[in-house]
């Protein structure tokens, strides 16, 4: 019983604790405001800005599966960090081992958007003569697939880059093939963790 | 088919009683309206053939510039005589945050972030039209272009918060910049503290330190802009001054120094 109160306790606290932060910081913007702090006020509302992204970091990690085929998630590798203003948030999670392993990363407010969506705009450069770069549609999603070949162990792996809003998903996959790749990155809930991070 | 009209023509006219000697001056007329119209119907032809082979649309049917009324695509589309433009009212920062606060409460993350960001903008905004307010009304004789204060914020705090006044009396114009969280920082204070970059005894130099009102600067002087003197401020602000038409350095130096660069300091907050 203890146990399950003590599991509970530590999922609520985080979110708590945010809450409790972003209010604190919310107050202060206020007053600092009503006081003629202009800058105090801006300061406080850039803390409430990193908290939000932190806390829509949080909630996008929620999103994502537990298991990505038959590759378990590894919850100690969860991250999200917020930087503040210029890249918004980095959000990471890993699946696997170190054998096969699938990585999801997303910077939001990221400045790589505008020149994915050029590549992607221009079929003639998305789709490169050697075959190692290709644009593919996943969940209605055009994205930038490339391959690399391991000089020293032939292995293939796979990255794939998808713009959507001001986000850059990245997902990054070593020892499988194309048609694996593109699977795994079709059980990403991409439509869902856009309106997220509208 | 054209000698048909014309012959028809002819017949017509000595049938009404014209003279054929007005009759032929008037087929002459006729004939060269003819070839004229020919030629330009030719002309167009071409033009077409050339833009569809190359894309580029031929000088012809532009010969006014893209200024002229008379341009190939200015055909069905007027131009704009004038209109209010946009209202600058900056977004209200208590209405924001309140909007922020209830849409966080709603775990409507998205949303809340949107609200502090105007919130954000709304505040920046305020803190450039006091600092505006701030800055002196001339400088060495130069008055304040008031039509040129301008207070950029993007609300995401990469290039942050850009105040900027003109002075300006005959050619010498003087542009005053000030930049707080600034993506240009590191750069000045990469110069500032690396020594490799000291001054060359050559007598090309474009750039050397300074120091306005006891604060480290850079300036620099280039043949075709002028001076342009960069004083950070704090952590992440900087002042830019831009003199065009500047007799010397001291010149621009006494100007910097009319400023009060340290109530710019405390209204961004700075230390």
């Amino acid at each position: 019983m203890r146990k399950i109160f003590l599991i509970v306790l530590t999922a609520i606290l985080p979110a708590s604790v945010m809450a409790q932060n972003f209010n604190k910081h919310l107050a202060t913007a206020k007053s600092s405001y009503s006081a003629g702090k202009l800058e105090d006020s801006r300061f406080a509302m850039e803390q409430m800005m990193q908290e939000l992204d932190i806390t829509i970091g949080k909630e996008v990690l929620k999103l994502l599966p537990a298991k990505l085929d038959n590759l378990n998630m590894n919850a100690a590798a969860d991250n999200v960090t917020g930087t503040n203003g210029f890249l918004g948030v980095n959000i990471h999670r890993d699946y696997g081992t170190a054998e096969k392993k699938a990585e999801i990363d997303m910077i939001t407010n990221s400045p790589l958007v505008a020149s994915i969506n050029t590549i992607l705009s221009i079929p003639f450069v998305g789709n490169s003569a050697d075959g190692n770069q290709k644009r593919v549609k996943i969940d209605g999603y055009k994205g930038l697939l490339q391959k690399n070949v391991d000089s020293e162990t032939q292995k293939p792996s796979y990255e794939l880059q998808m713009p959507f809003n001001s986000t850059l998903l990245t997902f990054r996959m070593g020892n499988a093939d194309e048609a694996e790749v593109l699977k795994m990155a079709a059980l990403i809930p991409i439509a869902e963790i856009a309106k997220m991070l509208q | 088919m054209m000698k048909n009209a014309i012959k028809l023509l002819l017949v017509s006219l000595v049938l009404t009683g014209i003279s054929p000697a007005n009759a032929q001056g008037l087929l002459k007329k006729i004939k060269q309206k003819a070839e004229q119209a020919a030629e330009r119907v030719a002309d167009k032809k071409i033009d077409k053939a050339i833009e569809d082979k190359t894309g580029v649309s031929s000088g012809n049917q532009n010969a006014g510039g893209p200024g002229s009324s008379g341009g190939s695509s200015g055909k069905n589309s007027p131009g704009n005589k004038g209109g209010a433009g946009l209202v600058t009212t900056p977004p209200d920062v208590n209405a924001n945050l309140g909007d922020a606060e209830a849409a966080f409460k709603a775990n409507n993350y998205g949303e809340a972030r949107y609200a502090v960001q105007q919130a954000m903008l709304g505040v920046e905004m305020e803190i450039g039209k006091k600092i505006l307010a701030g800055l002196p009304e001339t400088v060495s004789g130069l008055k304040t272009i008031k039509e040129e204060d301008k207070v950029t914020s993007t609300g995401w705090g990469w290039v942050g918060l850009t105040i900027q006044r003109k002075y300006g009396e005959g050619d010498k114009q003087l542009t005053t910049t000030i930049a707080n969280n600034s993506v240009w920082m590191s750069a000045v204070n990469m110069y500032l503290a690396n020594g490799g970059y000291a001054q060359t005894s050559s007598d090309n130099q474009k750039w050397k330190q300074t120091k306005v009102k006891g604060n480290k600067a850079i300036i620099e002087y280039d043949e075709g802009s002028g001076y342009k003197l960069t004083v950070p401020i704090g952590q992440t602000s900087l002042i830019i001054w831009e003199g065009v038409n500047f007799a010397t350095e001291q010149d621009i130096m006494s100007a910097a120094n009319s400023f009060d660069i340290d109530g710019v300091k405390k209204t961004l907050g700075e230390k």
